[in-house]
């Protein structure tokens, strides 16, 4: 005798236990994950040393080899050397010198107690605006560190801490905001990441600003935060919109300094 | 079978050392092609736990990458059936 099974139950039952298994695992994930956080990056951190450790070398013994690459690597090398300059003499430009003096003089002082430590990932490694840098709770690292380029920029702070390692939401991530001021004419400004070192910002028509301005943090110290890049402005608006990036670039950074 | 340990080996060894623009897409890449690839949850929240910033409590249940990847893997499950009934 033929019998005829009715498709849609048969249909129906694997997918919803499919879904179920599916959406438990998300959620059993979810929990896991989150409390082995800290033994996931503490054995994962020794392989991303290695692997800067052997990159690098890698690269030092390259040059031996393959002149042509040697030279594209040295330009790349310079290139990264120009950023970092270019970056300092804009801080410098802001007279340093003056300002210290003039924080001593009223009794506040500059923060030197600053630690320089290795960047051991960064974007685009990371999707978000996000590095993790080799000294954690063991340096006394807090959440809240302020994170500074060797050249003075401010670039974010400390979100996540860990014994040996610590993770800096930057700047520049996706919707954070951060108050800052726009120095050409002193006006408070709030910066919003955009993700991959840039920001926007919208100002008011009126307000002059230019390409190639500088944007200071907001502390009694202002360090550079980003500069103007772009400026857009339609007849019809009240507001400009500009468009600001961090002075460096950031896919190349390898040390960064840490206040405790 | 071993194709599948293969891609995963990929994607984990991705996730340490390349940029996100190449194993964002090689974890899509395997949804797509092994049927009922879950390891991508997983792999997923380790992406989240390696790159994410982590700020609120148990981000990872909000997480936009391992909501997608349970999305996509949710939209493939009637999809794939479909195509296997009918190529």
């Amino acid at each position: 005798m033929k019998v005829n099974y009715l498709p849609k139950n048969r249909l129906r039952h694997p997918y919803l236990r499919r879904i179920v298994i599916l959406v438990t695992i998300f959620i059993f994930g979810a929990i896991v994950f989150s409390f082995l956080d800290v033994v996931i990056l503490s054995i994962i951190s020794p392989v991303w040393k290695a692997e800067n450790q052997i990159s690098r070398s890698l690269r030092n013994s390259a040059t031996l080899f393959g002149s042509q690459k040697a030279l594209v690597e040295e330009n790349a090398a310079l290139k990264e050397r120009l950023y970092s300059l270019e970056a300092e003499l804009l801080f410098l430009s802001m007279g340093r010198v003056q300002e210290n003096t003039l924080l001593e003089l009223v009794g506040r002082k500059g923060q030197s107690n600053m630690m320089a430590v290795a960047v051991l990932t960064h974007p685009p490694q990371t999707p978000y605006d996000v590095i993790i840098i080799d000294a954690g709770l063991n340096e006394s690292i807090t959440i809240g560190s302020q994170v500074l380029l060797p050249e003075g920029p401010l670039l974010g702070t400390v979100s996540e801490v860990f014994p040996k390692s610590a993770k800096v939401k930057l700047f520049s991530a996706d919707g954070e905001e951060t108050n800052a001021i726009l120095e050409r004419n002193d006006v408070p400004v709030t910066l919003v990441g955009t993700g991959g070192g840039n920001f926007r910002l919208a100002i008011p028509r009126d307000i002059a600003i230019e390409k190639g301005d500088r944007i200071l943090s907001a502390g009694i110290i202002s360090r550079p935060l980003a500069t103007v890049g772009e400026v857009n402005v339609q007849p019809t608006d009240s507001f400009k919109a500009v468009l600001a990036k961090i002075p460096i670039n950031i896919f190349t950074i390898r040390f960064v300094f840490v206040t405790p | 079978m071993t194709g599948r340990i293969l891609w995963l080996v990929v994607i984990f060894a991705s996730i340490l050392v390349l940029p996100y623009w190449v194993y964002i897409p090689v974890l899509f890449i395997g949804i797509i092609l092994f049927p009922f690839f879950w390891e991508g949850i997983p792999l997923a929240f380790l992406i989240e736990v390696l790159h994410g910033s982590g700020m609120a409590v148990l981000p990872l249940l909000i997480s936009p990458l391992a909501l997608s990847v349970l999305i996509a893997l949710i939209i493939l499950l009637p999809i794939r059936e479909r195509l296997r009934s009918y190529v």
